[in-house]
């Protein structure tokens, strides 16, 4: 609590003090932006704890902003902004791939090194895209770990960011892929939003358990909607009738993974990401990283491979009951 | 919202510079005067303290002709929206739905641009006709029904964005549009975005429309005293409807330019805007109970957020804050109830001067 | 019964609704999530009955949605510092007083219009909050949740505290003369100034009570989790200002009853879990909430006309 006014107070005498500072571009640093779909969410504030250590550990500037909802017009603005301040690298999670390759596209007609992380621009507006786990991936990875939880049969439904986000839509759809394609016995009975909003995840999950009664799972597929859901479950008294999956970070989901509410949550390590998107960004810019290397070092993580133009974060990870303390993000 | 209690909000007068002195005084305490200062301070600061040379020694920030380029082009769908609300508040109105309108509008051009294969003439025709027939609704409601301005288009807010949602079902998103529509929101035409040009032709309409037509005039009536309209024999109806059809073919004009600008069309689309664009009409002097302001106002209000956004965002300890967004957002609110609140004194404060100057000279001239 | 007809008519709706779900969805009816629906709704309608009362004197605030994000989020934080309940109750309804009495004092002193005032604190309180949070959760200790009790008992508390508020807010209304000085203030400023009611205390009471309300609902959502999320809140104010108008509050102000707002309210409450019930998808849900607040001004509007 005083941490926070303190960092407030700073704040406004950085401002009041303006006039004193110097230029940014003042040190021989060099400058590397990060861009978050949206900066408020846990996911990537953990994937900036990371970059924040790779910018450390290299020397780094490091500028991390976003906007605060998932706006695809916000973003470019933002890069725009990175643009005439002359940043060295930009890194993105692109809300919109077409929307965010046109000011991708004018930072590196101006020598702007520029990497896509979590989720791809179009190929000709970057140089790497790190890939933390496919679409396809996510969707196996949630699906799957559904099926087992309800023995490959049974009625389930999804609660989801909202009806427009590009990337819930993405893995709706290999959701629905690999629901036809392997669990024919399984059925998605309703997908419903609750616009990043833990409250309204709540609302949402407990009148799909009423309208449903012979629902076995609820999968969440945005941050804020796990602890919803699970909320949810434990409220309507029906913990281990009805199983909650999601993607979301340990932390929030921590107390319902260990009541036994939730059963699993997956997430790749945000963290790692976070710190190899800088790692690689920097390694752009120094010209240490070029297209068509197979491998690349990324400091203390150690070696990640590269396929064509995409640097392999790993596999999606499981966090459940039995390991979820070993993780603090 | 007319409140007779609002008495803060200083009564209207012809302006008549009978002399030199009252002439500057009233220029002096003009609400666009005071935007206007705020305004240069602004850029002033901005360019003092936001810019900069980078490693590669290029000068780089705010005081750049592409960072001001980017701010014209970043301002003008807002803008657009802000010309569009200016007549509708002086009529003593509101529209909440504008912001929604702009994302059914950009969702339909998609489609009928993309998916149904139309040229894009023809496409443009269909989506403003949309936002006039869009306006229309709103119109006829207020009109047919005399609503609330304000519940009515609450009430379309929803409806809109609703409709854009439910038409594509929330996940079509539109792109892959032809470069010669890309054109008019990323390229530039004898020096200014494409963009530009018909914001300033839009804004020239609208200034033109309000301040020298009757009907401008008539706005003005309506929203001071709808009754005293009646009773000039003003078709209050017909103006009304007219300024909120008007209101949708912008809302409709600013979609096409949003979507040419991010070379993409959503639901989502324009979010949100319409609270920035109603922040930076009675930012820039428009009385929210109707009956007076102007759009020079409205401009200057709009280019008073616009530069205090972008310019957040090119100083060094905001940028190391990461919290351009925030500050911005922050400072917008704090500015509005600031000028709100300095202009609503200096016009009391004003009313009194001159009291006071007026019973002087009386009892100066019955002493002999 | 002609005086009522406006919140008759909410109420028939509501039913017909509820019948028409008996009827294709007899699995609405459970005990359990009824309950819980209804306690998920009883902070915004603590929130509803405070905006009607400034909507009743010709105002409006469209603030409240971040007030209650500040609120909630301070309230959470003073709990996991330890306060206790009871504490951490009055201090966030002293909070909201004192973010309600920054719009009252800007409205009713100065004279400023109120949705400009509240529209400029709308964006200031929320942008300060994302700046200061940065959008991170606030985790509560254990024993806050249901007040500490069982989660039956804390649903009625919470039950019990929103009827209660409506009840006695109703019954000011209608019996005690500061109630009455609402509606005068809202039917006519200047003649209930002149017939001895001071116009701009009554204004700033009303706003000061909406943010000592927000503030109680603010807590009143807080204890139903064990997390609160800064952007909770985001929203409310276009709901309960729905809610006001669906229930009768006339916008031009000096008319409507809370009864009214309790039965708007439960019907847009009721349209996303309908919805659920009745197998309809996502895509309508914003299209039918603009449609019944359209249908509902629209009966206010032929109303005035077969009345003139």
């Amino acid at each position: 609590m005083t941490l926070r006014i303190t960092r407030f107070t700073l704040l406004i005498l950085c401002f009041a003090l303006q006039p004193f500072s110097i230029g940014l571009a003042a040190g021989e640093k060099l400058m590397v932006a990060l861009l978050p779909k949206s900066k408020g969410n846990a996911y990537f504030l953990s994937c900036k704890a990371g970059a924040e250590k790779a910018a450390r550990e290299l020397g780094i500037n490091l500028l991390f902003d976003g906007p605060v909802d998932s706006n695809a017009a916000k973003q470019n603005e933002i890069v725009e902004n990175w643009i005439t301040l002359g940043v060295d690298a930009i890194a993105v999670a692109a809300e919109n791939k077409e929307g965010i390759s046109t000011a991708l596209r004018k930072a590196r007609k101006q020598g702007i090194q520029v990497i896509t992380y979590d989720a791809d621009a179009l190929a000709d507006a970057r140089s790497f895209f790190v890939n933390q786990a496919t679409p396809q991936g996510i969707a196996h990875a949630l699906m799957d770990e559904a099926a087992r939880l309800c023995q490959g049969t049974g009625e389930f439904a999804i609660i989801s960011a909202s009806l427009t986000a590009a990337n819930q839509r993405e893995w709706q759809k290999h959701i629905e892929l690999r629901l036809a394609e392997k669990y024919p016995s399984m059925k998605l009975v309703a997908v419903r939003p609750c616009d990043d909003l833990k409250d309204k995840a709540q609302s949402e999950a407990t009148a799909l358990m009423s309208a449903h009664p012979n629902l076995k799972l609820l999968m969440a597929i945005c941050s804020p909607g796990v602890p919803g859901a699970a909320e949810a479950v434990k409220q309507a008294g029906k913990v281990g009738r009805i199983k909650v999956i999601g993607l979301g970070l340990p932390n929030e989901n921590r107390r319902y993974v260990k009541e036994g509410v939730t059963e699993s949550v997956i997430l790749w390590n945000t963290e790692d990401l976070g710190y190899l998107t800088v790692q690689a960004a920097v390694a752009l810019a120094e010209g240490k990283l070029k297209v068509g290397m197979k491998r690349f070092v990324a400091g203390k993580l150690g070696e990640f491979s590269i396929e064509g133009d995409n640097i392999l974060l790993g596999k999606p990870f499981l966090f459940n009951k039995d390991n979820i303390d070993r993780f603090d993000f | 919202m007319k409140t007779p209690d609002a008495a803060g909000i200083a009564p209207k007068q012809m302006p008549t510079p009978h002399r030199a002195s009252a002439f500057w005084k009233s220029v002096l305490f003009r609400h666009e005067t005071l935007l206007l200062a705020v305004l240069i301070v602004e850029w002033w600061f901005f360019y003092t303290y936001g810019t900069t040379t980078n490693r590669r020694g290029v000068v780089v920030g705010f005081g750049t002709w592409d960072r001001q380029f980017d701010i014209l082009r970043h301002s003008c769908e807002i803008g657009l929206l802000a010309l569009a609300l200016t007549p509708i508040i002086l009529t003593g109105g509101i529209d909440l739905s504008v912001g929604s309108l702009l994302g059914l509008c950009a969702v339909v051009f998609g489609h009928l641009s993309q998916a149904a294969g139309l040229s894009l003439p023809v496409a443009t025709l269909l989506t403003l006709g949309l936002g006039a027939l869009a306006g229309g609704l709103n119109a006829g409601l207020i009109t047919g029904f005399r609503l609330p301005p304000l519940i009515v288009t609450l009430g379309t807010y929803s409806l809109f964005r609703g409709l854009a949602e439910a038409l594509t079902r929330g996940a079509v998103t539109y792109t892959d549009f032809s470069p010669s529509f890309l054109f008019f929101g990323q390229e530039r035409w004898l020096g200014l975005p494409v963009q530009a040009w018909m914001f300033l032709g839009v804004a020239v309409m609208i200034w033109f429309l309000v301040h020298s037509t009757t009907a401008g005039r008539s706005f003005r009536v309506i929203g001071f005293s709808p009754e005293g309209a009646r009773f000039a024999g003003i078709a209050s109806n017909r103006q009304l409807g007219l300024v909120y059809v008007l209101a949708g073919i912008i809302a409709a004009l600013a979609a096409m330019i949003y979507t040419a600008r991010l070379g993409q069309a959503k639901a989502d689309a324009g979010t949100g805007y319409e609270l920035f664009a109603i922040t930076a009409v009675v930012l820039g002097g428009t009385s929210i109970f109707g009956g007076k302001g102007s759009v020079t106002g409205t401009l200057l209000g709009v280019a008073a957020i616009a530069v205090l956004k972008n310019g957040l965002a090119t100083l060094p300890s905001v940028i190391r804050m990461n919290a351009a967004e925030e500050m911005a957002g922050l400072l917008t609110g704090c500015l509005l109830i600031f000028v709100l609140t300095a202009t609503t004194l200096s016009g009391s404060v004003l009313a009194r001067v001159r009291r006071w100057t007026l019973r002087a000279r009386q009892t100066g001239a019955s002493l002999p | 019964m002609k005086r009522y007809a406006r919140e008759i008519s909410v109420l028939g709706v509501l039913l017909l609704l509820l019948c028409f779900l008996a009827w294709r969805a007899p699995d609405f009816f459970q005990a359990q999530p009824l309950r819980s629906l209804l306690t998920r709704e009883a902070p915004a309608l603590v929130v509803a009955c405070g905006m009607a009362l400034v909507i009743m004197t010709r105002q409006i605030d469209i603030s409240v949605g971040s007030q209650f994000s500040v609120c909630s989020v301070v309230a959470g934080l003073l709990a996991a510092e330890g306060f206790s309940i009871s504490v951490v109750t009055m201090l966030a309804v002293a909070l909201g007083s004192v973010l309600g009495a920054l719009n009252g004092f800007l409205v009713a002193a100065l004279g400023l219009p109120s949705i400009v005032v509240t529209l400029g604190t709308l964006v200031a309180l929320r942008q300060g909050l994302n700046l200061v949070r940065q959008g991170e959760f606030v985790n509560l200790p254990d024993q806050f949740q249901w007040l500490g009790q069982s989660q039956g008992w804390g649903q009625n508390a919470l039950l019990a505290v929103a009827v209660l508020v409506v009840v006695t807010l109703s019954w000011t209304l209608r019996h005690v003369a500061v109630g009455r000085y609402v509606y005068a203030v809202g039917s006519d400023g200047e003649a209930a100034r002149l017939s001895g009611i001071r116009p701009k205390r009554v204004t700033f009471g009303v706003f000061v009570l909406l943010g000592a309300l927000t503030g109680l609902a603010a807590v009143m959502n807080v204890v139903q989790s064990p997390q609160v999320q800064p952007l909770s809140g985001l929203g409310l104010e276009l709901k309960v200002i729905a809610a006001a108008v669906v229930g009768g509050v006339a916008i031009s102000g000096g008319r409507g009853n809370l009864w009214g707002v309790f039965f708007g309210l439960l019907l847009l409450a009721c349209v996303s879990p309908a919805m659920i019930h009745l197998r309809i998808e996502a895509y309508w849900e914003k299209a039918i909430q603009g449609g019944i607040i359209l249908l509902a001004v629209a009966a206010e509007g032929l109303r005035g006309r077969n009345q003139a």
